[in-house]
């Protein structure tokens, strides 16, 4: 019998760039909508509130370093005991949120705190954020004493010479 | 000079595994894709260097817009729905099949509690339009089954305080988030605060995104 040569074989080719290409379309399409970084934490623990609030024992001037957030991502900061604070005795410095700012200031005092106990963990930090600080800042904050190491901090109230500290400055700023 | 004969030849390439490729890639970014579901608040969340990622479930999400308003919501649907029932016993209104899907579908709410039940009459559509004016938060108010101290006010209310109590006897495995806006002021955020502290709910977390480049 004769063989009939049908050339090619039967099986339709079918041309499946243009299917590629609306593939990869999509797949970049979805690529850029997806958000691959997922939310971080930060996780706070608070101390008990009592029922009859008890208060803590003073702090040693030599061991506590306390920051003020102010505006504009200014932080004011400085060193003192409780007797300073009634009588008004304070030198006041102020730092910015950049790597040299207040994360300098928080590494001197870890480094004099260390010099005079022999662990610079003895340091505590008391923060003080005023009711018109930014939300950012507190988080600028927290995340300075998780870079610096600083064991022991506190997000505390302001005593009545911080809202004094801040209104002077403010009226400097403006002047 | 003889001539050489060059057979032109088509180069045809076999797309198929190519094309394969192409949509498995797809199917998994597809699948993948969590679209960012419809929030009454826009929060811009400020980021750190921290690095512990936010836990799949049980969350218990508290955001915070820029103008301070202070919403609440609950990942899982069945605590949602006991929520409800809760807030309807103790606010003397009654839910239809109706409200308790919808409440079930929110994310998260901010509307006085004893306004709840006109917030769930209002169609989907209605609701993404309806402003909704956050939940109250004053620290001061007296909160039930919190800690009580002597300087409470009797009629400041704390809608958060309550929704967190009642939460937290449902699902105690509940963990607390705080997502608040980069640019609202502290006073709100301490609100809050104290509010969980005055539910005993003295471990708690803020959400934050990675900053790049960090350390």
């Amino acid at each position: 019998m004769a063989s009939i040569d049908t050339g090619a074989k039967g099986a339709p080719s079918v041309d499946m760039t243009p299917m590629v290409d609306l593939g990869f379309l999509l797949i970049t399409f979805f690529m850029l909508a997806t958000t691959m970084s997922k939310p971080k934490t930060m996780e706070i623990i608070k101390p008990a509130k009592n029922e009859k609030d008890d208060d803590a024992p003073p702090l040693k001037k030599s061991r506590s370093l306390s920051v003020l957030l102010g505006e504009r991502d200014k932080v004011y900061f400085y060193i003192a005991s409780d007797e300073d604070l009634k009588e008004g005795r304070l030198q006041v410095d102020s730092a910015d949120f950049s790597a040299k700012g207040v994360r300098g200031a928080i590494r001197n005092r870890q480094d004099e705190v260390a010099q005079q106990y022999g662990s610079k963990d003895t340091l505590v930090v008391l923060i003080k954020a005023m009711p018109k600080s930014k939300y950012k800042n507190m988080v600028d904050i927290l995340d300075e004493m998780r870079i610096t190491g600083v064991k022991s901090y506190a997000l505390v109230d302001l005593d009545k010479i911080d809202s004094t500290i801040m209104e002077s400055v403010g009226s400097l700023q403006q002047q | 000079m003889p001539k050489v004969k060059m057979k032109r030849q088509n180069i045809r390439m076999d797309m198929t595994a190519m094309c394969d490729v192409a949509f498995l890639l797809l199917s998994f970014f597809i699948l993948t894709t969590k679209f960012r579901p419809n929030e009454p608040v826009q929060v811009e969340i400020p980021s750190s260097t921290a690095q512990i990622p936010i836990p799949e479930k049980d969350i218990l999400m508290i955001s915070v817009g820029s103008d301070g308003r202070v919403f609440f919501g609950v990942d899982d649907q069945n605590t949602r729905a006991a929520i409800l029932d809760e807030l309807a016993r103790r606010y003397n209104f009654t839910i239809t099949g109706e409200m308790q899907k919808r409440f079930k579908l929110i994310d998260q709410f901010g509307v006085p509690l004893d306004k709840l039940s006109s917030l769930l009459t209002l169609s989907q559509e209605d609701m993404g339009k309806f402003k909704q004016t956050g939940l109250r938060v004053e620290p001061k108010a007296r909160v039930q089954g919190g800690v009580s101290s002597p300087d409470d006010d009797a009629n400041a209310k704390n809608d958060l305080a309550e929704l967190i109590v009642i939460a937290r006897t449902l699902n105690d495995r509940l963990r607390i988030a705080i997502k608040a806006d980069k640019g609202t002021d502290y006073k709100n955020i301490d609100d809050v605060i104290e509010t969980l502290r005055k539910t005993n709910s003295n471990r708690f977390n803020l959400i934050t995104t990675a900053r790049a480049g960090a350390e």
